[in-house]
């Protein structure tokens, strides 16, 4: 491909670019003066049925989207990305961080009339963060007990150090409360509450239709007066994009999360004024695409074929062509969203160079076979976006040009996860790294060793290094927060030198929305909060 | 009373068959990679190895092979379909919310195919070898040839993107649900396309077997009789030709069943109809072993009932044949 | 020799002719015309038809050519059809035969394992086949076979019971003929014809089938497909619906010209049922 085409795709992504930035920038400034007007159905498109609604349980935007409008946290974030209080009303750490303290807010009451204490909080904590909730169980590790010696009052004890703002900045995904006089008889797995929650948040669960559709009503008695505005919102059940995207067309859905559409819809949808695409409002939800190598494979084990892999991949030219506007160059593990923790770009980097992917190649004894090829590598992409299917192809078409053939190996969800990190029958793979808010949350573990094998999303590369693991655990347990940026910066640096993952592509989910929505995007995890100041305009 | 005893024992016969379906799926399955756990996890994005242990333990996943299926066999045999692993509820429950949908498409895509089948199979038996006869058996072909998934997004894409005449999708109207003769009427225009579409392939065959019945019967000595007692060509078709021609349609029914439920799984997808295809569907990418195996069960049910009618209509037709045969 | 006359005395069976030796020769020309990767990026992504001299059927979604994925993809199609229609057979004849010739308990057997696999719905089970298999070009053939073959052994074996006991099976008895001896030499032959002409059908549902899959994303991403462009072509339909139509009108065109060449074998072979 000749520089010219290169030249004018990345004109028309600047044009793109400019004209959803245009539409992103103004829309909350230019209403702020609008009264809220009551009323009005909302209709969310959910694209993936989840097995349950109770974001106590699970820790996921499949369930946020709906269970996070009717169970609150105890703490969320706000406009800023700092933690405000939802459920909690302030807290306070010891200085030895072992006891963290949370005062509750007064006169709060559960949809069906019973009081939220703080017995709800332990209950929660105890039987459902720390035994049943993915990540919950890890961020929770060390918690003993929540004493509760008033009903405004819990007290989180642990038995090492958990430093104060890794605790408040997981809170908002990781600390979803549920009510104790629900789930405190039967097996908390099989409780009918699951599929039908009860909740203190804004709107109260009325009915699930499986495979259809979702619906919440106004909850009248909702400690926030005057919110929320919304009448009544409905999730509707659309598995397939261009589906979805015709439902928003016709009018019949007024937003689509997650980059619930396809990335051209997106593109499209983005020059209709009927419409709002953007990123903001999801950096909370910021994901890196990988690839991972398998060091059991001697090629991959040795560190010159990785760094020649990388050289060897153009993933600016990939961004610009094939994501437009809603993907960005990757440095690292952290992404460049998180502004407590982002090292800056200037950590080990390896840009697009053939010459030099070729020179490593035959340095490290891998020449060129009589058909022209060194080596072939099973690659396997996970199945969960239109991303990573073209990712893995262009892994392919670039790759195969340095003389390295790929087979991409297709599996469903499940046979995925199982291949690659129970099995380790893989060389390469591709998928996302979701980043929550913290490093030690989920990221971490995609490099500390001694994770348990099927473990998904960890380091399963049969790759270890006791100078990375110590920078994280040392890391986990720091609570000075300057320090421990310092930390992970190195962490960063140390990562990108091995390079046991390349995380070259920055993602943000994009959300579609009607341009007729007003408060909405207005928060890091917009798309997962409350939902209690959202209104439509007429 | 008769009926009833010939289906009992019609049920009786086919209950070899039906163990040997679900116990080939079972062991099948158990060599897809990853378990209903696994899905589970890449659905939510994330879990740790403890997790992943107490959920196995939950499904009864960490039990052996032979004792899972000899669990299974024993439910089954007093008819409980087991608990779905995605759903949290019975089997048999999430089936029944499922089944109105798929029933309902299939039953409106056979009709449109049977119907539309006889009608243009006679038109073009009577016109054999002139112009209407190669239109529509060409157009005919056509329709078999062309894959229902590709028709169904182009149908979506001119006939609710653009002309805005038919819903892209769905089951019913969420946002003012109706009531009575209103909700009746939604869902048939709903079901519009997608009954369209999948009927599409059958509505070939049963023109093609239908146009090569009525050539082979309308030679036959009675319908020369017929018409030498003066009956007109109408007359004749109606009275003595159609009956017999429809045997072979009615035999077909009976063998199309099987593939039409296939063939829902891709119609309901991209529909987004909330039916049996896509649960099966649903149940294979997770894992989720109960619900597929009481799909298979149910669906095989399905086909045996439907031959069996096939047969009591047969018998009716034709005299001659007697359902016990 | 008459029924080749029979054969090119019709239209369609002549078009059918045509059509498929064009879907031939775009297979077998697909190195000549395309020698590069029709899967390697060629130019800007969801380049319109006509658009581009380079690109007559325009680009894909990752910038591959279009046309090119339509030759090669006539490889991968008429392989996995001829391939999956051969297991098919196979299996259809071996099963159909011995159930056919020895009735019995062996015929008991035979037909009610053929009862399951048509009573479960065949695209049911090819889901199940690749997720557990894996969608490899190999796995989805053989999986496609593996589906279809009931049909084939239902008429083998109504072949074969109606031909066991007529006078030449009954003579090469007396001869001492052995049983593979009989089943093989004597009734196959006769047995084979309508069975070959049902492969037309079989192809033409194998290649639909392969299309499905593909449409589902569970066929092989590795080889340039139809029914994988159709599936890409999913995601742009909106605007870019040239990238699922091409296909789509590919997969028509191959499948009606099977279908013609088989409806005209049929009549061809079976000319008292033919109203000329």
């Amino acid at each position: 491909m000749d520089l010219t085409r290169l030249e004018i795709s990345r004109r028309t992504a600047l044009l793109t670019s400019a004209a959803i930035a245009a539409n992103v920038v103004n829309p909350m400034r230019a209403f702020a003066q609008e009264a809220p007007r009551k009323g009005g159905v909302f209709n969310v498109h959910y694209g993936a049925e989840q097995r349950q609604l109770n974001p106590s349980l699970q820790a996921s935007t499949g369930v946020y989207i709906i269970g996070g409008k009717i169970q609150e946290n105890l703490v969320d974030l706000d406009a800023d990305g700092k933690p405000v209080g939802v459920l909690a009303e302030s807290w306070e750490a010891s200085l030895d961080g072992k006891t963290i303290t949370f005062k509750l807010r007064k006169g709060i009451s559960w949809h069906d009339g019973k009081p939220f204490t703080s017995a709800d909080v332990e209950f929660t904590a105890m039987n459902m963060w720390k035994k049943i909730l993915n990540y919950g169980s890890t961020l929770q590790l060390f918690l003993t007990a929540v004493d509760t010696p008033d009903a405004q009052t819990a007290i989180f004890r642990y038995e090492r150090p958990m430093p104060l703002n890794l605790l408040l900045r997981a809170l908002p995904d990781l600390g979803y409360i549920s009510a104790k006089h629900i789930y405190e008889s039967g097996d908390i797995r099989q409780n009918p509450a699951n599929l039908a929650p009860v909740g203190t948040g804004p709107f109260k669960f009325v009915k699930y239709e499986r495979g259809q559709y979702v619906i919440a009503d106004r909850n009248p008695d909702y400690w926030r007066s005057g919110a929320p505005y919304l009448d009544r919102i409905v999730w509707r059940v659309i598995t397939d994009r261009a589906a979805a995207a015709a439902q928003m067309e016709a009018g019949e859905l007024h937003y689509s999360p997650f980059s619930g559409l396809t990335i051209s819809d997106m593109a499209r949808l983005g020059k209709d004024k009927r419409f709002i695409v953007t990123t903001k409002g999801n950096e909370g939800n910021a994901r890196t695409n990988t690839v991972e190598f398998n060091f059991r494979r001697k090629e991959l084990a040795d560190i010159r074929v990785r760094r020649a892999i990388a050289h060897a991949i153009n993933a600016p030219f990939f961004i610009d062509n094939f994501l437009g506007d809603f993907a960005k160059i990757g440095t690292g593990p952290i992404p460049s969203t998180s502004t407590d923790f982002y090292p800056g770009p200037d950590t080990p980097q390896y840009p697009y160079d053939k010459g030099k992917a070729v020179a490593l190649l035959d340095e490290a004894g891998f020449k060129r076979g009589a058909d022209g090829t060194r080596f072939s590598l099973k690659l396997l992409p996970a199945p969960w976006g239109e991303d990573i299917s073209l990712w893995s192809t262009f892994i392919q078409q670039s790759l195969s040009e340095v003389g390295i053939t790929i087979d991409i190996v297709r599996n469903d969800g499940g046979g995925f996860l199982k291949q690659v990190y129970a099995d380790h029958a893989f060389d390469l793979a591709t998928g996302w790294h979701q980043y929550r808010n913290d490093p030690a949350i989920s990221t971490t573990v995609w490099y500390r060793s001694g994770q348990p094998a099927g473990a998904p999303w960890t380091n399963q590369w049969g790759w270890e290094d006791t100078k990375v693991d110590k920078t994280i655990d040392d890391a986990a347990t720091e609570i000075d927060p300057v320090k421990r940026k310092a930390l992970y910066a190195e962490f960063v640096k140390e990562v990108n030198t091995e390079l046991p993952v390349w995380m070259p592509i920055e993602q943000i989910f994009v959300t579609v929305i009607t341009a007729k929505a007003r408060n909405h995007s207005n928060t890091p995890r917009w798309g997962s909060s409350s939902w209690h100041d959202l209104w439509l305009s007429a | 009373m008769r009926i009833l005893s010939l289906a009992g024992r019609r049920l009786a016969a086919s209950i070899p068959t039906l163990f040997l379906i679900l116990i080939g799926v079972f062991l099948l399955l158990q060599f897809a990679p990853g378990d209903t756990v696994d899905a589970m996890m890449a659905q939510m994005g994330g879990g740790d190895a403890a997790t992943a242990q107490a959920l196995r333990h939950f499904y009864g996943l960490d039990l052996s092979i032979p004792v899972q299926l000899g669990n299974y066999l024993w439910r089954l045999v007093r008819l409980d379909l087991g608990f779905s692993a995605i759903y949290g509820k019975p089997v048999a429950t999430v089936i029944l919310e499922r089944l109105p949908p798929t029933l309902l498409l299939m039953t409106s895509a056979l009709s449109f195919a049977f119907f539309f089948g006889l009608v243009f199979g006679v038109i073009a038996a009577r016109g054999v070898n002139k112009w209407p006869d190669t239109l529509i058996s060409t157009l005919g072909l056509i329709c078999y040839a062309t894959p229902s998934f590709w028709f169904g997004l182009m149908a979506i894409v001119v006939f609710s993107i653009y002309l805005q005449w038919l819903p892209p999708g769905g089951f019913e109207d969420i946002g003012n649900v109706q009531t009575g003769i209103w909700h009746v009427l939604d869902i048939a225009r709903h079901l519009i396309l997608p009954a369209l579409t999948l009927g599409l392939i059958f509505l070939a065959i049963y023109l093609r077997i239908m146009r090569a019945s009525m050539l082979e019967v309308l030679n036959l000595d009675y319908v020369r009789t017929a018409r030498a007692k003066g009956l007109d060509e109408t007359g004749v078709i109606i009275r003595h030709v159609l009956r017999n021609a429809l045997l072979p349609m009615v035999t077909l029914i009976g063998l199309q069943a099987g593939t039409m439920l296939g063939g829902s799984v891709v119609v309901e997808s991209v529909f987004s109809l909330p039916g049996l295809g896509r649960l099966a569907y649903e149940s294979v990418v997770q894992r989720d072993l109960n619900t597929l195996l009481g799909i298979v069960f149910v669906s095989a049910l399905l086909v045996i009932a439907v031959n069996f009618i096939v047969d009591l209509i047969y018998a009716r037709l034709d005299p001659r044949i007697s359902v016990e045969s | 020799m008459d029924a080749i006359k029979r054969y090119f005395r019709s239209p369609a069976a002549v078009a059918g002719l045509i059509l498929l030796l064009v879907v031939i020769a775009m297979a077998i020309s697909a190195s000549f015309l395309y020698p590069r990767d029709p899967l390697a990026l060629a130019g800007r992504p969801l380049l319109w038809p006509f658009s581009n001299p380079h690109f007559p059927l325009g680009t894909d979604n990752s910038g591959r050519d279009i046309a090119a994925q339509i030759f090669h993809g006539a490889r991968i199609s008429l392989l996995i059809g001829g391939v999956a229609t051969a297991i098919a057979i196979l299996i259809g004849i071996v099963v159909g035969a011995f159930a056919g010739f020895y009735g019995g308990w062996v015929d008991n057997v035979l037909m009610r394992i053929t009862e399951a696999f048509q009573t479960l719905p065949n695209f049911l089970l090819l889901l199940v086949l690749v997720a557990v298999f894996g969608s490899t070009l190999t796995t989805v053939t053989i999986a496609v076979g593996v589906v279809s073959w009931p049909a084939p052994a239902r008429l083998t074996r109504a072949e074969f019971l109606s031909l066991r006991n007529r006078e030449f099976v009954q003579a090469g008895r007396t001869l001492g003929m052995k049983d593979l001896q009989l089943i093989l030499g004597e009734i196959l032959p006769n047995a084979l014809p309508p069975v070959i002409v049902y492969a037309s059908v079989v192809m033409a549902v194998a290649i639909l089938l392969e299309s499905a899959l593909a449409f589902l994303h569970l066929s092989d991403p590795n080889v340039a497909s139809w029914g994988n462009l159709i599936g890409l072509g999913r995601d742009v339909l909106r605007v870019q619906w040239y990238v699922s139509a091409i296909p789509g009108v590919a997969i028509l065109v191959t499948v009606l010209a099977v279908s013609l060449v088989g409806q005209g074998l049929n009549d061809a072979l079976n000319p008292r049922l033919k109203r000329r």
